[in-house]
């Protein structure tokens, strides 16, 4: 029993001194797969010496707004004045000042959004956006 | 040694064996291919978010975005557009331009400008209103050049406890930059303010889509005319010596000195002189403090309505490690150059210390070459990691009014003035 311990043990200090090259070996030249095209640069717009100054048009990437009831009225109702990336950037925030935010759209900038959808809103938002419930 | 013991550790030594046979295998294949089946240490994205807690990190957590005249800089909005500077940008005491942040408020932002049909008014109050292409304010005005930094009154706000809605900014919302341009007293001057007037209302090409008269619709911001700021304030058109980007302002905007960067109207076309209070939106429920010392307030007073606002103006003093930023280990023993930035709103910053031991003493860092009292002020120091293990380094500056950088945090509604002292933690390995 004590000769078949020693012998693996043996047998063992052996491979390690072939893995310690061998390992060696694995702690350079490690590439992993990834997609391209994730941030492309993009082309030269063409110049021409006129009095126009011009740059191409802002990327919008779109916001990754949680899937649920009233997702559709944030895209439509919220996607006037700015994006709905304005909802996503915030941190999880308390029910209470998801309803402020709604209102002071509404009313501070004229959001003019209908009643019921107001309320669809405001739950969407507290139902996805807050401490308790926000997701990754 | 049980029994079971040893049972345990020989089926530790098989499972070792096991591990061992398998990485050979693995490299031997490996001295094939060019792409491992996995990786040494896995790499992960940077979180969507943070909170409710503090964001952790110097910047903020949006991805990079590659937007016209721009390097990939983070996204914080796409319409409008937001942008916030990487760390490692602040290097150098000016920012550069394709790397300066940018925060438009309203999605009608220029994507042309025509300067064949593009003038500079000066309207309202004045006895001779003008009509000012871009050569005549090239031509016909001295031009003057003076070196400020332009810094968000919400940069930093993701540091809030608790919280508060808003963009939620890192530390990469400012930028300092060599401004030349047309004073703009001597733009008033020629136009011949009414001697009734109060304040001078500026008002870029930016438009939203809200109603008329609400904030939604336009951005206008307003200073008074015997603010003595104004007597400094620039109309400028070039930025480091180029003609602004778009996205910072193309073709002018306005320069307001150790101001925080809401009254620094992009592409600048308005300059209204008026004869009452501008009352609108941006200046009357937006961009205020409380008047308290630093601005700071609490979630329940301001509840309660017991907080008396005031707009928002200079820049307290704040300082920033650039480098190291804590994205590598530093050897034991090594002698590095600790390297930051920093700045007041208040007058040149005249001392920036360091503190290892979370603030009980503090050694003094040399200041770089001094570019006037508005800019960056670049800060070095020799520091060696001395033993192995988690270092925090914390750096404070203080400006030539004697104001020192607090220990305190900030809180108001708006997420305005953050200005607290700034730590990095610094993992020193072993040597050998
Ligand atoms: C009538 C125009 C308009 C509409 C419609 C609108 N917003 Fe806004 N919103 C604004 C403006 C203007 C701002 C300020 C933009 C800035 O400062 O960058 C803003 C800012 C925000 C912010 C940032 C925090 C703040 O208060 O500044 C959030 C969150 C937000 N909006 C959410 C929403 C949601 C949710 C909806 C849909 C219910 C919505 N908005 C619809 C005009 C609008």
């Amino acid at each position: 029993m004590k000769k078949r311990v020693l012998a693996i043990f043996l047998v063992m200090c052996g491979l390690m001194m072939v893995v310690a090259v061998v390992f060696a070996d694995l702690k350079k030249g490690y590439y992993r797969p990834a997609e391209l095209g994730s941030l492309r640069q993009t082309a030269l717009i063409e110049l021409s010496p006129d009095s126009n100054y011009q740059v191409s048009a802002y990327p919008v990437p779109g916001a990754d707004l949680v899937p649920g009831d009233g997702r559709q009225e944030v895209q439509t109702y919220c996607n006037t004045c700015h994006s709905p990336i304005y909802v996503t950037m915030q941190p999880p925030l308390p029910a209470a000042t998801w309803e402020a935010e709604v209102n002071k759209m509404n009313k501070a900038y004229g959001a003019a959004i209908p009643e019921d959808t107001t309320q669809k809103i405001i739950r969407y938002l507290q139902a996805h956006y807050t401490v308790e419930n926000r997701t990754p | 040694m049980s029994v079971a013991d040893r049972s345990f550790s020989r089926r530790g030594i098989f499972k070792a064996l096991g591990v061992m046979t398998g990485g050979i295998t693995l490299g031997r294949w490996l001295g094939s291919s060019a792409v491992a089946a996995q990786e040494p240490v896995q790499t992960k994205a940077i979180e969507t978010f943070t909170g409710p807690g503090a964001n952790p990190h110097w910047n903020s957590v949006g991805p990079y975005v590659a937007e016209p005249q721009k390097v990939p800089l983070i996204l914080l909005t796409d319409r409008p557009v937001q942008l916030e500077t990487p760390r490692h940008y602040f290097r150098t005491a000016f920012t550069p331009n394709e790397a300066f942040y940018v925060r438009w408020h309203l999605e009608g932002i220029p994507n042309t400008v025509d300067l064949k049909d593009w003038k500079l008014q000066i309207e309202g109050n004045v006895n001779n209103p003008l009509a000012l292409s871009l050569p005549e304010l090239m031509q016909k005005f001295k031009p003057v050049s003076l070196a400020a930094v332009n810094q968000c009154s919400g940069n930093s706000r993701s540091r809030l406890q608790p919280r508060v809605p808003g963009g939620q900014w890192g530390n990469g919302a400012m930028g300092n930059a060599m401004w030349t341009g047309v004073r703009l007293r001597a733009l008033l001057e020629v136009a011949g303010v009414k001697s009734d007037s109060l304040q001078v209302q500026f008002q870029g090409l930016e438009n939203g889509q809200g109603p008329k008269g609400l904030g939604s619709n336009l951005f206008l911001k307003s200073l008074d005319l015997g603010n003595p700021v104004l007597d400094e304030c620039i109309v400028a058109y070039l930025m480091n010596g180029e003609p602004l980007p778009m996205l910072n302002g193309f073709p002018v905007r306005l320069v307001v000195p150790g101001y925080f960067a809401t009254y620094w109207t992009k592409s600048l076309t308005w300059i209204r002189v008026l004869n009452s209070p501008d009352e609108n939106f941006w200046m009357k429920t937006a961009y205020r403090i409380p008047d308290t010392p630093r601005g700071n307030t609490n979630p329940e007073d301001m509840k309660a309505g017991k907080v008396k606002t005031v707009p928002i103006e200079r820049l307290p003093v704040r300082s920033f490690l650039i480098w190291p930023d804590g994205t590598s280990k530093i050897p034991a023993g090594m002698n590095i150059r600790l390297q930051g930035i920093a700045f007041s709103g208040f007058g040149r910053v005249n001392r920036v210390e360091v503190s290892e031991d979370g603030g009980k003493t503090w050694l003094p860092a040399e200041l770089g070459e001094d570019h006037g009292p508005y800019s960056f002020r670049t800060w070095g120091m020799s520091w060696t990691a001395k033993s192995q293990g988690r270092h925090t380094l914390a750096v404070r500056a203080t400006d030539e009014k004697g104001i020192v950088q607090p220990d305190e945090p900030v809180w108001n509604a708006g997420g305005y003035l953050w200005n607290m002292i700034e730590r990095q933690e610094i993992v020193v390995g072993k040597a050998s």
